[in-house]
């Protein structure tokens, strides 16, 4: 077969002429290597994300509708202040609904001492437990009879308790808020960070009432988590919970809402909408940094091509036919890059797997990547090698021999 | 000897274009070289005489005329049907050699086999027994860095002769060679013309071209000469004392 030994030609071509291959690589070495990360990091933070939304407890009968329009976690309004006591009544006698919990929220400084930290501290209802499933390690949470005398007592994630009191119990210390002193009793078991780095033990307990008549001094919420009885009445509860909201905030038919819902959907919408972006970006990303391999292999190609003119003409001389060198050169420059892609594929399932190993960043290897790579570089190899292996291949032999 | 036309050039010419300006470099050149003659192309520098090889050995094409070697015509072939002439019916031998760097002199005889429609089957004996006629059996594995100049041309000699062509073609041989070597060289040639191959050497040197037994001189492009060298016999009949190696 010809076409079998002109790709033991380039070979030999490739073997004798070592500096220039290794130079060749080298751009689309880097290219698959960092496509492979990239991809690896995403399909990481995109498994721990998803784990962290099942760590949360936020079921799939739960939902949270958040005071001001916007999206998800992003308000539009910080200043809406429509969202009262009297929606949660109403929700609360909705069918379909087995827990309301109302909030208040507030990033303020609470100081022990000497110690101080800055928090986010929330005023809820004693549901808020049993409805986010958040166990208490230390102590215990406040109960109804705590709402109803609007006792200063709080209950601290881990982040303010450690910051405050170290290797010291906070249970029964107190600690000031503004001028109010709150009495410690008890302690949030640990969540740890999330991938984006927010803090979920980052946060301070106090009863609602309290919030609202000694701390915040307002009585509009934040939000309302709600838990339906089944899963299936979610988006009928959401429906209705819109209208109740619609009604007690006197919006017109034409306004737009002035609340959002905060549903596992929706994040994982979201999720899901921001590793599209990421796969963009990644797109993006591999083929600038391929296109820049394959211009190096082609530029270093054609420089090659000047310095092996003899070796083109004597093979010309002897037979070789224009086909002959194309392919030579073709099979030169998809070599040389698909071996460019066998190293960056293994310097990127190195790279991945230390970012993984040493808890730098999520990385989870795949195939696909991999695949992709094997790809990617052969066609960077044939659209790159085109040309100069054509150049090669056109030049006339009794020039090249001269 | 067959008194068969291998090559018969009919007053072909070669214009070469450059930036606008015209130069003939052949101007209606004529030859007719029977199977088993050994004939050199003697011309100074300028005088058209590598042109006139880059055409015969179908590296290039003439601009007018006709060109036919052992019955096709040249000048109607397109590139795969020259390819196959150089491969199976000329072998080349350069003044510089030409043999590629950093590869063995097997590799190197082997190169016209790799471009055959067919490698034959005993290849690797082929190239073996082409390199033990040049007397460099021992020296297979060496590259052309490893080499003496007369070994390189040596090897060339065995490369150009691996498909077995009906026509060797010399392109100044002995020129970079010290005058021992060169004279080897020569009488290599005339040991391969006394087996019956045509042979053509192109040169500037009249030592070299009193090897052949026909001298055409070629002067700014035209053949001023065209005559049977006395000598001829002479050197032919002291061939049998003398060996390649």
């Amino acid at each position: 077969m010809r076409i079998l030994r002109n790709l033991a030609q380039a070979l030999r071509g490739l073997r004798l002429n070592k500096g220039n291959t290794l130079l060749m690589t080298l751009g689309v070495m880097i290219g698959i290597a960092s496509l492979t990360v990239i991809v690896a990091i995403g399909e990481g933070t995109k498994s721990k994300v998803l784990n962290r939304i099942a760590n949360l407890g936020f079921g799939p009968e739960s939902f949270s509708v958040y005071s001001g329009a916007g999206r998800l976690f992003f308000g539009r309004n910080r200043n809406v202040t429509s969202m009262t006591l009297q929606d949660v009544d109403d929700i609360r006698a909705m069918p379909g609904v087995a827990i309301v919990v109302p909030r208040q929220r507030k990033r303020m400084r609470i100081i022990n001492k000497k110690e101080f930290t800055t928090t986010r501290i929330y005023g809820v209802s004693p549901e808020w437990q049993p409805a986010r499933q958040w166990k208490v390690v230390d102590g215990e949470f406040f109960n109804d009879m705590d709402m109803d005398r609007k006792r200063k007592v709080v209950v601290l994630g881990n982040t303010p308790a450690r910051k405050l009191f170290g290797e010291t119990d906070p249970l029964g210390k107190k600690i000031r808020v503004g001028q109010v002193f709150f009495e410690v009793i008890g302690l949030l078991e640990t969540k740890g960070l999330t991938e984006s780095g927010y803090d979920p033990d980052d946060r301070a307990l106090i009863p609602l009432t309290t919030s609202m008549s000694r701390l915040f001094r307002q009585t509009h919420l934040h939000s309302i988590k709600v838990v339906s009885t089944h899963s299936e009445v979610v988006q009928q509860t959401m429906e209705g919970v819109t209208q109740v909201l619609r009604r007690n905030h006197g919006l017109s038919p034409l306004a737009d809402d002035d609340f959002r819902f905060v549903t596992p959907e929706g994040i994982m919408q979201w999720v899901t909408e921001s590793e599209q972006a990421l796969n963009r970006m990644l797109l993006l990303i591999s083929t600038v940094s391929l296109l820049v391999g394959g211009i190096v292999i082609m530029n270093i190609l054609l420089v090659s091509i000047r310095e092996r003119i003899r070796e083109i003409g004597v093979r010309r001389c002897f037979g070789a036919r224009r086909s002959d060198i194309t392919q030579q050169f073709l099979f030169e420059s998809v070599l040389v890059s698909l071996l460019g892609g066998a190293m960056g594929a293994m310097l990127g399932w190195v790279l991945s797997t230390a970012l993984k190993h040493f808890d730098f960043l999520p990385a989870r290897i795949t195939l696909e990547p991999f695949i992709l790579a094997f790809g990617f570089s052969m066609l960077v190899g044939l659209i790159f090698g085109i040309h100069p292996a054509r150049k090669a291949a056109c030049l006339s032999p009794d020039e090249t021999i001269r | 000897m067959s008194i068969s036309k291998i090559i018969e050039v009919d007053s072909i010419n070669k214009t070469y274009k450059n930036e606008g300006l015209e130069t003939n470099v052949l101007k209606g050149v004529s030859i007719s070289v029977e199977e088993g003659d050994y004939i050199s192309i003697i011309g100074p520098s300028g005088s058209g005489k590598s042109t006139l090889m880059t055409i015969l050995g179908c590296l290039n094409q003439a601009t007018s005329g006709t060109y036919l070697l052992d019955g096709e015509e040249v000048g109607k072939l397109g590139d795969r049907d020259l390819s196959r002439i150089r491969n199976e019916k000329i072998g080349f031998v350069f003044q510089a050699f030409h043999l590629l760097p950093g590869v063995s002199a097997f590799d190197n005889v082997m190169i016209p086999l790799i471009y055959c429609n067919k490698t034959p089957a005993d290849a690797i004996e082929r190239v073996k027994r082409a390199l033990a006629r040049v007397g460099l059996e021992h020296r297979m594995d060496h590259t052309p860095g490893q080499l003496s100049g007369g070994e390189q041309q040596r090897v060339t000699i065995a490369r150009s002769l691996i498909n077995d062509p009906k026509i060797v073609l010399a392109d100044e041989p002995t020129g970079n060679l010290d005058s021992k070597n060169g004279a080897e060289i020569m009488n290599a040639f005339d040991h391969l013309n006394a087996e019956g191959r045509t042979i053509i050497v192109i040169t500037h040197d009249p030592v070299v071209s009193e090897h052949a037994r026909r001298i055409l001189t070629l002067r700014d492009g035209e053949i001023v000469s065209d005559k049977i060298n006395e000598n001829f016999k002479e050197s032919r009949a002291g061939l049998a004392r003398t060996t390649i190696e």
